[in-house]
């Protein structure tokens, strides 16, 4: 025990007294308050620790709380984790056969893949086989996983003897075709993509034993990142039971037979593809297969090398084009028999043979009271990265826009300590609040006037809608001069068309962020990005008469080539290119004579063509097109080109007709009644709960335990005091 | 002895304060709801009168821009346009962010503890009635689901005629946050069933 000194001991001081203890009784006497307090607290903690009275309770009593506490949040917490276990579950890919004895999922037995690359899209086409192998007839519904703005346009199913043929039609018409056949007791089935990443489509009837064969095609566009071209194929059918509240009416059904992967080879995948290409590339690569690669008349043939793979992995692709000191220009071409598609890269030059440019941008933003929350915060920290990223002879300027605009500078300044700072404060002020006006905007950002010798950047940062869209349009071309625009879009749908539109207007380029948390690195990208353009004011000389998009040709910048699509009358001879490059004229011939034409996957061409067209008709519509007419010619553009828009779906009729009228297919609400449409956008779902009787609960709570605590420690704290003071001060 | 104690007790007075002024707060967001729906009602009849601009309240970001009727349960919601969290505080928001009347895939997003709380009552086959500036629609409640926001993302479909209402779930769920969503598809009543 420590050796303790009461009130009392200050008169009769110990009789080995040290130095230190009188040195203590001293400055005790000498502060009489200070003395008491200490002991008071010393004889507290040795009263506490000898009897364990009231104080311990005090303390087992706080832990009990603490821990009801902590075990209610913990139950909540539970609750909603066990609930999103319950709910969640990916689809099971494959067929998931329904019969009277319950419902099990078929994996593919044999997959066999092809694949078509044409510059930025890729043809591909998946056939799986399976087999129904209960004893009794069965429903089926197959899903396949598909990759990110893929669309299947093509699609047969062989069920026994029976051929389902998907066909593209005029929308009234397919209904038609579907409701007759389904009424003479065929087997039929409307193509349905609910879902973007996903294919399902239903089939009724498969006899016991039947085989079944699936083939659907799609497009998919090649991704481009990191200076190469990636091609990724989902290929995952990892099967998981978890079908939830949507197949409730099902009887428990028996477990899905999965085989291990390493001791059959029912499962194999076979995979070939061709990548059409004139130039050479530097590398080819897949990520998580062996392949052997063949150099070929049109470009490269790629091939699976184990014979015994099984489709457990996804596929991917990617390869790289070697890169030259000026930039350089590839075509390929597709005669249809009636006109030539042709498609024409221009690939930038090496980041290291760029001259840098000076630059004026003119930063836009946003502040109206839907930017409020974590679009600004990141937004502004976005902004304080683009400062950074100014070189020593670029101007730049700042603006905001809510119900008023808020000019920085007068006109664009040099980047200078000054400047920064003043841009700094600005930028560190902006707070969320009013509406959204901005045509005014972008009227004072396109009139500022214009600084001899240097290249105009506008970055508009929005996650506003526009209701006057045509009007605004037709504002920022007039109004553009030399100008380039670059859009950005923040939010769960903002009007991604008009901010698309304005950037392919003002020869920039368009980014969509779709949650708040990636605003930051996708900005930092763009500002990365259009410092370094290569090619600017770029024109080209089909050599006839052509109808190519995009309508108006964007700059080429560093590390990300720039594609044009093209429908010509005859074969091209001569393509002359021109622009400007490191501040001088450029120009460049492409010999029609070197030409890839007739190369596999060629009609790819015509589709992706015929698509760009279709959108450019769109688009009239809004700048006073004729409505009717319009619709026609994207009716019959799509019908031409077998392509799924929102006046044509894709129905699949049997060709066979069938012995006797079966009445299974008369079930409702088969989900695939509804036609995919080629115009679909994504959009993440909104967080939609405030949560206030959960912080009413917990903020009542809290109050309750704080005036219980209140309660206690006003009448029995005193006491306790008193306690330890029986005694008079002896001072 | 007593300064401690008496630092103690202003500690608990202040937490006893604190938790006062967030049950204020709480208990002030279904006030808000219900309170701006009035406003909103006022702006809407102003709307269909023919006052594009009105607005509920003159600081506004938003405005009026449908109406949601459930006759089954004797409900009427305005709607909003411009789907963000401040917005969703006053009202159901159409998410696509547009016009009512130039898109036909209509997604209207609300807070299932306030406005859209009746989503849990719905079920298939109710009749929804949507009343815009030009037109009122009938829907009909066709699948009821929950999905998953981490696993699939919203398709907007234009061109197709169909209405969908989504909020967060489940329902009774006291925190906010959770990753699940109620979605209940309607699709438009036929003129004739032919």
């Amino acid at each position: 025990m420590p050796q303790i000194k009461y009130p009392d001991d200050l008169y009769e001081p110990p009789e080995t007294a040290s130095i230190r203890d009188l040195l203590e009784q001293q400055a005790w006497r000498q502060n009489p308050g200070l003395a008491r307090r200490l002991a008071a607290r010393v004889s507290r903690r040795l009263k506490s620790r000898k009897t364990g009275n009231r104080r311990v309770m005090h303390w087992k009593h706080r832990t009990l709380l603490s821990l009801a506490v902590i075990l209610a949040s913990l139950l909540i917490i539970r609750m909603e984790a066990a609930i999103a276990q319950e709910q969640t579950g990916q689809p099971i890919w494959g067929l998931l056969l329904h019969s009277d004895s319950g419902a099990y999922t078929q994996l593919a037995i044999d997959t066999d893949v092809q694949i078509d690359i044409t510059g930025l899209i890729a043809r591909v086409e998946i056939t799986q086989q399976f087999s129904n192998s209960g004893s009794q007839w069965a429903e089926g519904t197959y899903r396949f996983p598909l990759p990110q703005g893929a669309a299947v346009d093509r699609m047969r199913i062989r069920v026994g003897e029976r051929i389902l043929e998907g066909e593209i039609q005029e929308k009234e018409t397919a209904r038609r075709v579907y409701q007759q056949a389904r009424d003479n007791g065929q087997t039929a089935t409307l193509v349905e993509q609910q879902r973007r990443n996903q294919f399902e489509t239903r089939l009724a009837n498969i006899g016991p034993g039947e085989a079944i064969e699936v083939t659907i095609s799609y497009l998919q566009n090649i991704s481009y990142s990191d200076f190469s071209y990636h091609l990724r194929i989902p290929m995952t059918f990892t099967p998981r039971w978890t079908p939830g509240r949507q197949h409730v009416d099902l009887k428990p059904a028996p477990k899905p037979q999965l085989l291990p992967a390493s001791n059959s080879n029912d499962h194999a995948l076979s995979l070939r593809a061709n990548l059409a290409s004139t130039v050479e590339f530097a590398a080819i690569e897949s990520r998580y297969h062996d392949v052997d690669i063949q150099k070929s008349a049109h470009g490269y043939h790629i091939e699976l090398l184990d014979p015994y793979a099984v489709a457990d992995r996804d596929f991917e692709l990617s390869w790289t084009a070697v890169q030259n000191t000026a930039p350089s220009a590839s075509l390929s071409t597709y005669y249809d028999g009636e006109s030539v598609y042709a498609q024409l890269m221009l690939a930038p030059p090496l980041e290291e043979a760029i001259v840098l440019q000076a630059r004026e941008v003119i930063l836009i933003i946003d502040t109206s009271g839907s930017m409020e929350g974590p679009s600004l915060s990141q937004a502004k920290a976005a902004l304080l990265h683009a400062l950074k990223s100014f070189g020593p002879d670029d101007r730049f300027n700042l603006m905001e826009f809510n119900s008023e605009t808020d000019v920085l500078f007068d006109r664009s300044v040099p980047v200078n300590h000054t400047s920064l700072d003043d841009a700094r404060r600005f930028i560190r002020g902006l707070s969320a609040n009013g509406g959204t006006n901005m045509a005014p905007a972008l009227k004072i950002a396109l009139g500022l006037p214009e600084l001899e010798g240097l290249m105009r950047q506008v970055v508009f940062i929005t996650d506003g809608a526009v209701g006057n869209e045509a009007d605004v349009l037709k504002m920022v071309a007039g109004d553009l001069g030399d100008s380039r625009m670059f859009t950005v879009a923040i939010g769960h749908a903002p009007n991604s068309w008009f901010m698309r539109k304005v950037a392919e207007i003002g020869r920039g380029s368009h980014v969509h962020i779709a949650k708040p948390d990636e605003v930051k690195e996708q900005m930092s990208a763009l500002w990365g990005r259009i410092q370094v353009p290569a090619l600017t004011d770029i024109c080209v000389d089909w050599g006839g008469s052509a109808e190519y998009y995009p309508e108006i040709i964007p700059d080429l910048y560093a590390g990300e080539p720039l594609w044009l699509i093209a429908r010509l009358d005859s074969e091209p001879t001569m393509i002359g290119l021109c622009g400007r490059f490191n501040d001088r004229d450029w120009d460049l011939t492409v010999n029609g004579w070197d030409v890839a034409s007739g190369i596999p996957g060629g009609d790819n061409l015509a589709i992706l063509w015929a698509r760009k067209k279709i959108e450019a008709l769109e688009d009239g519509l809004l700048f006073g097109a004729d409505r009717e007419l319009t619709e026609l010619e994207i009716t019959s553009l799509a019908l031409d080109h077998g392509l799924l828009t929102r006046h044509t779906s894709m129905v699949a009729v049997d060709k066979t007709p069938r012995r006797s009228v079966d009445d299974t297919l008369a079930q409702s609400n088969v989900r695939g009644l509804l036609p995919a449409g080629a115009s679909a956008t994504l959009a993440n779902y909104p967080s939609t709960a405030t949560g206030w009787q959960a912080q009413l609960l917990l903020s009542l709570f809290v109050l309750l335990l704080a005036t219980l605590m209140l309660w206690f420690s006003g009448s029995r704290l005193p006491s306790a005091n008193l306690s330890s003071w029986s005694r008079p001060s002896p001072l | 002895m007593k300064a401690g104690l008496s630092g103690r007790r202003w500690l608990l007075a202040a937490v006893c304060c604190t938790a006062v002024s967030f049950s204020i707060h709480a208990a002030w967001m279904p006030i808000k709801a219900k309170v701006a729906q009035q406003l909103l009602e006022r702006s809407w009849q102003k709307t269909l009168a023919g006052d594009t601009e009105a607005k509920p309240w003159p600081w506004a970001d938003t405005r009026a821009i449908a109406v949601l009727e459930i006759p089954r349960l004797g409900l009427r919601e305005v709607i909003l346009e411009g789907s963000s969290g401040r917005n969703l505080a006053f009202g159901p928001t159409l998410l696509n962010n547009t016009q009512m009347e130039r898109t036909t895939d209509r997604i209207l997003s609300g807070h299932r503890d306030t406005h859209f709380k009746f989503l849990q009552y719905l079920e298939t086959g109710d009749l929804l009635r949507l009343q815009t500036s030009g037109d009122t629609r009938d829907y009909r409640v066709t699948w009821l689901e929950t999905v998953d926001s981490r696993r699939q993302q919203l398709v907007i479909e234009e061109g197709l005629e169909r209405l969908t209402l989504l909020t967060c779930y489940p329902f009774d769920s006291p925190l906010a946050g959770g990753p699940l969503r109620w979605v209940i598809t309607a699709l438009p009543v036929e003129r004739d069933t032919g």
